[in-house]
């Protein structure tokens, strides 16, 4: 019996991960690098030098980035070479999607990629901090129809103002998303984005609505109290002090995906940027409150995830 | 046979010489037997003292030798040999004759007659040849026994409708009722098929020490050439409705080796489950796992059977009847996690359709910080994990996530461990990083509770991890918790198509008496993994199940796959079984006979389950046709705290229900129910073969005699010979034994052949 061969191709995968060439040195010592950057980068915007969509301290992804199946070790090769490092209970897995500008696999960034990876690597050390949670502290992107997708039930997408899904990645979504997985969206602006949003998810869930989800519901109190929506401005609009809205989207909303059963299974944050306020929060020109807020609801979102 | 011959060439029964003295009828019996073997020996010498011519010396000693033996033989017979024997005075001495009124002794196996018709032949009328022999001797009194004895007057009282044979008693009582007039014996006319599970040391103590012989007379075979029995099945006697349920049956029987036939189990006639049985070499019981779903709410009457075969002897004893309350009410179990984790969420959605379960959470999401899930009011749990017995105790069971023993306090730690002792909950603790050795519980009071054996020294650095694919042992295979499917063999082909699991705690033994259900498997691990196991601990029971993330079974098996949702479910319905309550009534058989006395019991605690005997138990029952009796049960100084107890004799058939209340002074403790079904036993038909061994071990013991039918008719002089009471001396002449006249012309027949052969007339 013990002389089976047993091969865990899942294990394969997430150890895989870790040692992707010219990424195994990252750790929490790169968060220091990158902040230091970052301010450099923050000093600049401040004179208005350059735009903060466009400014993030990480290089753009590319698909050398990306853990598609195609770059899966044979099973069992992961385990030849000698790794155990630690299993982790939660990835934040960033959704790779299909759409959102020049096409998934080209050098260029797409709009899956907004802020990754220092809005990621920037929340999960703050999550750390606020929670008991055993997690990987590193960005973790997937491609939606990544075959290892289900094990890691929490996404995080952003810009879904242009994404343009293909059929796998609906079919991938759906059946994530009613296995169990949960899936919070940011940063996305006014009534073009919304209703692409809003065509897309169809598709994924044309029997299920888009809801707004009330501030009495569990998810706004599970960790924080969150007593009210506010409007969380991208880096550029808040470090300036301007009208914190994008485009037409001038009032926040959270809304949600529910099933049939009552479960949240979809987190949308409409007309506000969680992502910056992440991945800004040490700019000392962008205001502590949005960043606190942002922290809050995120904590909020991982802890529901986790416990329904 | 032997004993018929014996008699013949003897003249008495082997038992005369048994318990009789040898004496010789004249005076010196020894120097009158040494000069009549002196004169016998010279006697022989002179008839042969001149015989010569063609006689070798060889001739004369062998003749002279036959000659000799000859004349011993006769001068034996002169000096009057006899037996000394104590025998009962005629007419002065009582013989109790018990007689078997079960229902087994209408089997026919006697011939092809019941084994019945042997009674009514040799003791049904005065006239019969035993009752008249004896009737001649002694004063006969008879009595019926079965699940009670009494004196009858005429056998013809006898109907053979006992539900239960008690050996024991019957023989108390017919030695107390003859206690008062000399007794010779007893005798004991019966099966054997004692089924009350009662010692019978006890009763045959006293018979013993009075001197007082029992015989017993067997009657029946000893197996059936065609019998299927449904020996036992004992299935739990409350589940909560939906429950899938695991009954192991056994099955025995005669003369069907290797042919298969249907188990059947019926919910009040409705047949809910089938398998198939291939019956082994006889005389080895087969234990046969049954599975069904309990769905319907209510005290059910479950049937086990297999269909009658035309050719089989005994036909009552195909089915057993179990009577289960099925319970379709809110169990609430608490699950406590010390950090956030999919397996809460997940374990959570898989039992949220299960009306009878209440999954309550307690989460440490940080440091101090709590999430609770699913409680009934704002103040439950509001302090975190209960730090008194009383709070922990309301929960029925009790999930432990990964959570460092060092979270608790002593006293946290030992209340959990009193939780399973004490209280009779059940523990279930989950893998992690803070789980078993990792989580410093070695030498704590809970590691004592836990199945599993873990050391300080077992504690696995941080990173360590190994995956795993579980596989049901034999055990698990049958238990109710791990039916993934309907049948056992689709249940076991699931296992291997399950996803890996992530394990940080290599267990690799359990303690005694623990149970290993499912064994994780790996190629990088040096022994087996213990993923789950379970044992019984005081009045609980616990269980470990050492595996991080059961919720990738939801996650990445097709989603319309349940297997996640029936493991959780069954799993932890299965640890909420047979929890007790506060209060819990008892009725120890759940099916009992008219007229039969029950006595029922009821068990109450306080809310920290220690015993309460100063509180007011009151019971109802309600019969068939609704009747409510009220009755008051005491607690007794014998028994143990918090016990209580009343008789009820029930005289209406059907299904009566047991409600028992308990005050403490006037606040209501609890109420709890029990259920029984009133008809008629039909024990008697099961293992119903005659036990003979039983039989003679109480003749042999008592200083009796045991009978079978051939050779009863011995039984009046046997009594008469060996029997107790009012007794004289009496000689009984050997002389005329047809043994000695046989021997003396085999002699002289033996001389005169002899010559004849040497030529020597």
């Amino acid at each position: 019996m013990m002389g089976r061969r047993l091969s865990n191709p899942e294990l394969d995968v997430i150890r895989e991960r870790r040692f992707q060439p010219g990424r195994g040195a990252r750790g929490r010592g790169a968060v220091g690098v990158a902040l230091a950057v970052a301010g450099l980068l923050a000093a600049a915007i401040a004179f208005g030098r350059s735009s903060p969509r466009f400014a993030e301290g990480a290089p753009p992804p590319s698909a050398a980035h990306l853990p598609s199946p195609a770059h899966l070790p044979a099973p069992g090769e992961a385990a030849q070479q000698g790794r155990a490092l630690p299993m982790h209970e939660f990835y934040f897995t960033r959704m790779a999607y299909s759409g959102g500008g020049g096409g998934f696999r080209r050098w260029r960034r797409q709009s899956w990629a907004i802020d990754y990876p220092k809005s990621d690597r920037q929340f999960l050390i703050v999550l750390e901090r606020l929670t008991g949670l055993d997690m990987f502290l590193e960005e973790h992107p997937r491609l939606l129809t990544d075959e290892h997708l289900n094990r890691f039930p929490f996404l995080y997408a952003v810009e879904v103002g242009s994404m343009s899904m293909t059929p796998e990645e609906v079919a991938a979504l759906r059946d994530f998303l009613l296995r169990g997985g949960f899936l919070v969206v940011d940063d996305f602006w006014g009534t073009y984005e919304w209703q692409n949003f809003e065509y897309e998810m169809q598709k994924v869930f044309p029997e299920y609505p888009i809801v707004d989800v009330p501030l009495e519901h569990e998810i706004f109190h599970n960790f924080y109290d969150i007593e009210e929506i506010i409007q969380v401005p991208n880096v550029g609009n808040g470090v300036r002090g301007w009208a914190t809205h994008e485009r037409d989207g001038y009032e926040p909303f959270v809304k949600g995906i529910f099933d049939e059963k009552g479960r949240l299974m979809v987190i949308v944050n409409w007309n506000t940027d969680l992502g910056d306020a992440w991945e800004w929060a040490e700019n000392p020109y962008y205001p502590l409150k949005y960043s606190t807020y942002a922290y809050q609801m995120g904590v909020n979102f991982i802890i529901y995830a986790m416990s329904h | 046979m032997l004993t018929r011959l014996f008699e013949f060439l003897f003249k008495y029964r082997p038992v005369v010489f048994q318990e009789g003295d040898f004496s010789l009828g004249v005076a010196g019996p020894v120097a009158a037997g040494a000069i009549a073997a002196g004169l016998v020996g010279l006697l022989a010498l002179l008839t042969y003292r001149g015989v010569r011519g063609k006689t070798r010396p060889m001739d004369r000693l062998v003749l002279g030798g036959l000659r000799f033996a000859g004349l011993a033989v006769l001068a034996f017979c002169l000096l009057r040999p006899a037996l000394v024997v104590s025998t009962v005075v005629p007419q002065q001495n009582f013989v109790g004759v018990l007689l078997d009124d079960s229902r087994s002794m209408e089997i026919q196996d006697f011939g092809d007659q019941p084994r019945s018709s042997f009674l009514q032949r040799n003791f049904g009328t005065p006239d019969a040849p035993v009752v008249s022999a004896l009737s001649d001797r002694f004063a006969v009194r008879f009595f019926r026994f079965s699940s009670r004895t009494e004196r009858i007057d005429d056998v013809a009282e006898m109907s053979f409708t006992g539900s239960r044979t008690r050996l024991g008693p019957a023989l108390e009582r017919a030695r107390s009722e003859l206690a008062s007039v000399p007794l010779s014996g007893l005798v004991v006319v019966t099966d054997g098929a004692d089924n009350s599970g009662e010692e019978l040391t006890e009763a045959l103590m006293p018979l013993q020490a009075q001197g007082i012989p029992v015989y017993t007379v067997g009657v029946g075979g000893e197996s059936f050439e065609r019998d299927i029995q449904v020996s036992r099945a004992d299935p739990p006697r409350t589940v909560l409705t939906g429950s899938s349920v695991v009954v192991d049956v056994v099955v025995t029987h005669s003369g069907y080796e290797g042919e298969t036939v249907s188990l059947i189990v019926e919910d009040e006639g409705q047949i809910v489950s089938t398998e198939e049985v291939e019956l082994p070499d006889e005389g080895q019981p087969v234990t046969v796992p049954v599975r069904f779903t309990a769905s319907t709410t209510g005290a059910r009457a479950y049937t086990f059977r297999v269909p009658v075969d035309e050719d089989e002897q005994v036909t009552r004893n195909n089915s057993q009847t179990a009577l289960v309350s099925v319970e379709d009410r809110r169990e609430k179990i608490l699950y406590f996690e010390g950090e956030p984790r999919y397996e809460v969420g997940f374990l959570g959605r898989a039992v949220e359709d299960d009306d009878n379960l209440q999954l309550v959470v307690l989460q440490r999401t940080a440091e101090n910080k709590f999430l609770r899930l699913n409680v009934d009011d704002g103040e439950e749990l509001q302090g975190g994990f209960p730090d008194t017995r009383a709070e922990l105790f309301s929960y029925r069971s009790l999930v432990l996530g990964t959570v460092e023993a060092s979270f608790f306090t002593g006293d946290q730690l030992q209340m959990i461990a009193d939780f399973v002792d004490k209280r009779g909950g059940s523990l279930l603790a989950l893998g992690g990083r803070n789980s078993f050795a990792r989580g410093g519980y070695a030498g704590t009071p809970v590691a004592d509770v836990l199945p599993v054996v873990f050391s300080e020294g077992d504690a696995r650095p941080d990173g360590y991890h190994t995956f795993v694919k579980l596989e049901p042992t034999p055990a698990g295979l049958g238990f109710p918790a791990l039916q993934l499917a309907d049948t056992e063999e689709e249940s076991e082909a699931r296992w291997p198509e399950l996803p890996f699991l992530l394990t940080y705690n290599p267990l690799h033994r359990v303690k005694p008496g623990a149970t290993t259900l499912l064994r994780g498997v790996a190629e990088d691990l040096p022994e087996e993994h213990v993923a789950l196991a379970f044992q019984r601990y005081g009045a609980g029971k616990s269980l470990s199940l050492a595996v991080q993330d059961t919720w990738v079974w939801q996650m990445q098996l097709p989603l319309e796959d349940t297997t996640h949702e029936t493991f959780w479910r069954q799993l932890l319905r299965w640890l909420v079984d047979g929890v007790p309550d506060q209060v819990t009534a008892e009725v120890p058989r759940d099916r009992v006979e008219p007229g039969e006395s029950v006595a029922f019991t009821a068990i109450v605690n306080d809310s920290t389950y220690l015993g309460m005997s100063n509180s007011i138990v009151e019971a109802t029952v309600t019969t068939p046709l609704g009747e409510e009796i009220e009755l008051r049960m005491d607690w007794a100084v014998d028994s143990g705290a918090g016990e209580y107890s009343a008789d009820f004799v029930p005289s209406e058939e059907g299904l009566h229900t047991l409600t028992v209340r308990a005050y403490d002074g006037e606040d209501l403790i609890g109420v709890d129910e029990a259920y029984f079904q009133v008809a008629p036993q039909r024990s008697e038909y099961f293992d119903a073969g005659a036990r003979m061994p039983l039989l003679e071990r109480i003749a042999d013991e008592t200083g009796g005699i045991s009978y079978t039918p051939e050779t009863v008719a011995a039984l009046p002089e046997d009594i008469r010979v060996t029997g107790a009471g009012v007794t004289l001396v009496e000689e009984m002449d050997l002389w005329d034994m047809p043994i000695l006249l046989l021997l003396l012309l085999a002699l002289i027949m033996g001389e005169w052949g002899y010559r004849r052969v040497r030529g020597l007339v």
